[in-house]
Order: C-alpha cells, then structure tokens, then sequence
C-alpha cells in the first residue's frame, strides 16, 4: 500500500504540472487574441504579413539574388 | 470553431490520461513481486513510456521546423520549431521525472550516470530547455533563428541514439518491451491495451500543444507587426 501511495503522490504531482502548463497556454492564447482583435479591429492590418523577419529574410535572399 | 481545435485536443488529449492514469493504478495487472524491487511502481510505466513517446513526436516537430526555417526561411518552419522545443522540454521532463520516481523505487536511485538511455534522454530534454529559455532571452531575429535552428538540427541525431541505447548498451534502463524484434515484447495484453491507450491519449494531448504553441506565435508575430505599424515603421 505503501508503494501505490508513493506513486499516487508522484502521479498526482504530474498531472496537477500538465493541468497548469494546458491552462496557462491557452489562457495565453485567448489574451493575446483578445487584445490583437481589438487592436487591428482599430487600425486594420493583412495578417498573412504576420512575421516580418521571415519576409525581411525574404528580401534580403531576393537582393542578394538580383546583386 | 476552427480557432478551438486545439482546445478540443487539449481537453480530449486530458481526459485520455486522466483515463490511463485510472487504468493503470486500479485496472492492469500487477507485475511479478521476484521480477520486481517494487512491483508498484512499475505502473508508472503507463505514464513514463507515452510521456517519452509524445517527447520523440515533439522532437520530430522540432527538428522538421528547425530544417524548413533553415532552409526555405518559413514562417512556418519558425512555428513548428518553437511549438516542437516547447512541447519536447515539457514531455521530456515528465519522462524523466517519471522515470527518477522510478528508479528511486526500483533501483535505489533516480539517476545512472553511466547509462546511454538516460543520458541522451536527459542531453535532449536539456536542449530544449536550452532553445526555450534561449530564444526568450535573445532579440527575435534572423541570425537568433538560425542559431537556434542549427542546434534542432543537430540535436536531432540524439534521437535515434537513444532509440538504439537499450538494444545496444543496455546498462540499467529496461530493455524495449514493444517493437522488440525477434525477442519479441514481456508485456501481457490488458497492460499493453492500457499503454496503447496512454500512447493515443499523450499524442492527441501533444498534438493540441503544438498547435496551439504554433498559433500562439503567430498571434504574437502578428501583434509584433501591429505594434511597429502604430509606431510608424514597417
């Protein structure tokens, strides 16, 4: 019995650290979606340039192409 | 609905260990007491083994992202890196916590510093710590991200070195109990029903993170872009 309770604490320990982990990322999710709706709702951005430093990147290899 | 795919994942990823977890301490038969120091703990195998399953799924992200960013410069690549560190540093260390409780039940002692397993296991889930804590203390940017996809790829060859340890130098971690080869595999099939189902539930689960790691970068690139625009630049 000893042995099941030894492991019922480790068990419980590392779902309690998976169940934070979920919660935290997708609270995480929901703010940074509600607060840049509300912005580029405001302002109006195309969010397929969302990564500028790959596009930068981009440019960089087509001028050194055409250089 | 689209946007909660994740989510979904996530809770049915959940709800499938939570299962697992019940199974494998009330439902799986208990393991031999003269194989065994302590039989008992042998049932955090259920959760050891699918943790270090959806760790190597992780690390396949990782490196798979790693090569696309390097090679083709996409913002994608740059996702599935940061969402595949991430999810590898979190699987990896509920391997490796899993299997010190483990060890300490059974062996005496959490860790073996002379084992090949535990060791390369233990060198990747510290790679990705190190591309974790790496990129949040670096400046975003092309030469960070070519730096830190350099390491995802060369990191990747521990992998198949620590698929290969137990078969090769098997030194204290158990031999491979499922794709034994022609030993064929020790496990009874009530326990490899639970460990399949643990096997599902962890990938569903890390397939959730994933995704939602890969959208959470997006929204932070696209909040980055917003940002310079009402500051002026481009």
């Amino acid at each position: 019995m000893e042995g099941i309770n030894y492991l019922t604490v480790a068990y419980l320990g590392m779902i309690t650290a998976l169940a934070i982990w979920t919660w935290t990322v997708v609270v995480r999710s929901r703010s940074i979606e509600a607060r840049l709706e509300a912005v580029e709702s405001s302002i109006g951005i195309d969010s397929s340039q969302a990564d500028g430093i790959a596009s930068q990147s981009t440019n960089d290899s087509q001028d050194d192409a055409t250089v | 609905m689209r946007r909660r795919v994740p989510e979904i994942f996530l809770g049915l990823g959940f709800a499938g260990i939570m299962t697992t977890l019940y199974l494998g301490l009330n439902w799986a038969p208990s393991v031999s007491i003269d194989a065994f120091e302590s039989p008992a703990a042998q049932r955090i195998f259920y959760w050891h083994v699918p943790s270090a399953w959806a760790a190597f799924i992780a690390f396949g992200v990782l490196f798979f992202g790693s090569a696309i960013w390097f090679f083709k410069r996409s913002p994608l690549g740059w996702r599935l890196h940061v969402a595949g560190s991430e999810a590898g540093l979190a699987c990896g260390l509920m391997a490796v916590w899993s299997g010190c409780v483990w060890g300490a039940a059974e062996w005496g002692t959490p860790w073996d510093w002379s084992d090949i397993r535990l060791n390369t296991f233990g060198l990747l889930t510290l790679l990705a710590l190190f591309l974790v804590l790496g990129r949040q203390s670096q400046p975003d940017g092309v030469e960070t991200r070519d730096t830190f996809s350099t390491f995802g790829l060369y990191g990747f060859v521990l992998v198949p070195l620590t698929y290969i340890a137990t078969r090769f130098w098997q030194i204290r971690h158990p031999g491979p109990v499922i794709a034994a080869g022609e030993d064929g595999g020790s496990l009874q099939s009530s326990m490899a029903v639970v460990l399949l189902i643990g096997a599902l539930s962890f990938t569903i689960f890390i397939i959730g993170h994933i995704l939602i790691s890969m959208r959470i970068t997006h929204l932070e690139q696209r909040l980055e872009q917003v940002q310079k625009s009402l500051d002026g630049g481009n």
